[in-house]
């Protein structure tokens, strides 16, 4: 710790926690879990970072996609990402979650995952090295440091456009609104 | 594969082709009304296990093949694959169920109503496993245009920043 | 007076701050023995800075009041138990009231999780039941150990005892051995992490915890920590002066973190087959001995 850091710490303690505290929840879709193992294990290690695997959504404020989003996962995923806790940043790993990548014409698979939830960052390629979960992390930094990751206010204020492109694909969902469905811009 | 099987299949049943491509492999191609007869002819024989059931779409004929594929947990000298053929009919789209003869034909079957919208009458319980939105022609069929169908569906769903 | 008061407002400060150092610790020691980097061992001020600065949701009045009542039993408990000697509500009868309050933190834990209607919850506070039936046999024995040989019922007794004459490990070795036994599963750590396993019941009674909640839960994790600790070195390594004090608890967690780090886990039924038969055989022997020779 250098003196900046140190003086960061006193002037905004909760943005540092949140940026060096990142516990992602286990949730695996598709074959990009397959990179995550190794990451929280012994070969890469992502403890140092402060990212740990927790096993509930309540507890959790790192949300990685890991690979194809099916329908029905997708149902899961949206649940889970309103079980967590706010401020949440949601990381879209590997191509398939940005436009659909090998699965571009499957008639079960999300194209693009930020119609229906916010995405704060992606990891590009297929597969993404486990050094990109890294970059990824330290992106996320800067980011949460300059106030870009507000994924989690933006599903907020505009919920009601989210929630009208996940009941174009479900029919009518069968939890509740998260948030008051009126638009707060008006 | 021995060839007494072989013998016994083609004397016991009419319209039975039965060929043998591999050593542990033996295809009985049979038409629709015998196969439930084969499956339990075959089960009584030693071959307990029906690994799975499959279906291939031959579109310019107008069928439906389904395959079921019989290999036995019991005796070691038979650890081998039977494949069972038949072919029905695309527009009717229709057939009995195995469950009666192998239990655990029941998700097979359920599968393929959902992918192929094939029918089996006398099965329990014939709904969604899979998918999560209901289709008009089933997706697995070679007539379904998955890119059409990618364009009316995923790609109409605006972003949400376009809209202000 | 003024002193005791005193020590009434910094003993929990002290055992926060041993505690809380035990949880980075544990982290970076198991990350050396796995052959990573590990975290930095401030690593648990950082993740309670940041659960406290979360948005924590509350699942009713009896949810949220279950989790002050645990840590405030585990703190109370903080302050019958001599730390270097210092233990400032002690009396006479201090070790059957420590026994008594040290049900107050998993009480708590299970009538804020029967709020939480979490399926996971259940079972993990009817495991966290099953394994204390389990290993509060051989803990009662040598303990009963313990207090027959020094013919008190005081842990201030206790220890002064052993200053004059040689640590209590020496004169009742089976109890001790019974005690380092089940350590881990009073500390809730492997072999034992049956109650919070997150590959099978998503860590179990914590599993609705988030945010402040959680932030309390680690807190009072770390009261536990110390408090389990200070009891065997109160018991059976001599006591001593607050710095000898930590470096034996040090020694003692550090045994502990080495079993934690190589070992799978048990089932449910092993770890109470295990707690019932070596311990307990143990720990009445030694009770057995100690009767004999007081």
């Amino acid at each position: 710790m250098d003196r900046t850091s140190i003086k960061k710490w006193f002037k905004a303690p909760d943005k540092m926690g949140h940026k060096y505290s990142l516990w992602a929840v286990y949730f695996c879709t598709g074959c990009g879990i397959i990179e995550v193992p190794p990451v929280i294990t012994s070969r890469w290690d992502a403890e140092r970072f402060g990212v740990i695997p927790v096993a509930t959504p309540r507890q959790a404020n790192l949300f990685l996609i890991t690979g194809y989003v099916s329908l029905k996962t997708l149902k899961a995923i949206i649940r889970t990402y309103e079980l967590m806790p706010d401020p949440k940043y949601t990381v879209g790993f590997g191509s398939c979650p940005i436009n659909g990548g090998m699965y571009w014409d499957s008639y079960n698979t999300i194209k693009h995952l930020d119609k229906y939830i916010p995405v704060d960052g992606w990891i590009s390629g297929c597969m993404p090295r486990p050094e990109a979960i890294f970059i990824a992390v330290t992106h996320l930094w800067t980011m949460i440091d300059k106030g870009m990751a507000t994924g989690y206010i933006k599903y907020r204020e505009k919920y009601r456009y989210y929630r009208q492109n996940q009941e174009k694909l479900f029919g009518k969902l069968e939890w509740p609104p998260l948030y008051p469905m009126e638009d707060k811009n008006g | 594969m021995d060839e007494s099987l072989k013998k016994e299949l083609e004397t016991t049943f009419r319209n039975v082709l039965v060929s043998l491509p591999e050593d542990d492999r033996m295809v009985v191609a049979a038409s629709e009304e015998t196969v439930l007869s084969i499956l339990s002819f075959l089960k009584n024989k030693g071959y307990d296990h029906l690994e799975l059931i499959s279906c291939v779409d031959w579109i310019e004929e107008k069928k439906f093949e389904l395959v079921y594929i019989l290999t036995s947990y019991s005796e070691k000298e038979m650890r081998k694959h039977i494949i069972l053929k038949t072919k029905i009919s695309r527009e009717k789209s229709e057939f009995k169920t195995a469950i009666s003869v192998f239990e655990n034909a029941e998700p097979y079957e359920r599968e393929l109503h959902e992918l192929f919208g094939i029918n089996f009458k006398g099965h329990p319980k014939l709904t969604h496993l899979f998918l999560e939105r209901d289709y008009k022609i089933p997706p697995f069929r070679k007539d379904f245009d998955t890119r059409e169908y990618v364009k009316e569906v995923f790609d109409k769903i605006p972003f949400v920043e376009d809209k202000k | 007076m003024v002193i005791k008061a005193v020590w009434i407002i910094v003993l929990p400060i002290i055992a926060f701050i041993i505690g809380v150092f035990f949880l980075g610790l544990s982290r970076k020691v198991i990350a050396r023995i796995h052959r990573r980097y590990g975290p930095p061992i401030y690593q648990p001020v950082i993740d309670l800075i940041k659960l406290m600065n979360q948005k924590s949701i509350s699942h009713g009045r009896l949810f949220d009041m279950g989790v002050i009542l645990s840590l405030a039993g585990s703190i109370v408990l903080v302050l019958f138990i001599p730390f270097g000697g210092i233990a400032p509500l002690s009396g006479s009868g201090d070790f059957l009231v420590v026994l008594y309050l040290m049900l107050l933190a998993p009480l708590g834990v299970a009538l804020s999780g029967g709020e939480g209607a979490n399926p996971n919850i259940s079972i993990g506070i009817s495991r966290k039941m099953m394994l204390s039936l389990g290993y509060e046999v051989p803990l009662l024995f040598s303990i009963l150990a313990v207090m027959t040989y020094y013919k008190t019922t005081s842990l201030v007794e206790i220890t002064k005892a052993q200053q004059h004459l040689s640590w209590g490990v020496i004169y009742l070795p089976l109890p001790a051995i019974a005690y380092f036994m089940i350590l881990p599963a009073m500390l809730g750590i492997r072999p034992f992490d049956i109650v919070s396993a997150p590959q099978e019941i998503s860590s179990g009674p914590s599993v609705e915890y988030g945010g402040r909640y959680l932030a309390l839960m680690t807190v009072e994790h770390a009261f536990h920590t110390f408090i389990v600790l200070a009891l065997f070195v109160d018991l059976f390594l001599g006591g001593g002066n607050p710095f000898t004090f930590f470096v034996k608890m040090l020694v003692v967690f550090l045994l502990g973190l080495f079993i934690h780090a190589v070992f799978p886990r048990f089932r449910i039924d092993q770890a109470i087959k295990y707690c019932w038969k070596w311990p307990s055989i143990l720990a009445l022997a030694g009770l057995v001995i100690a009767y004999v020779v007081a």
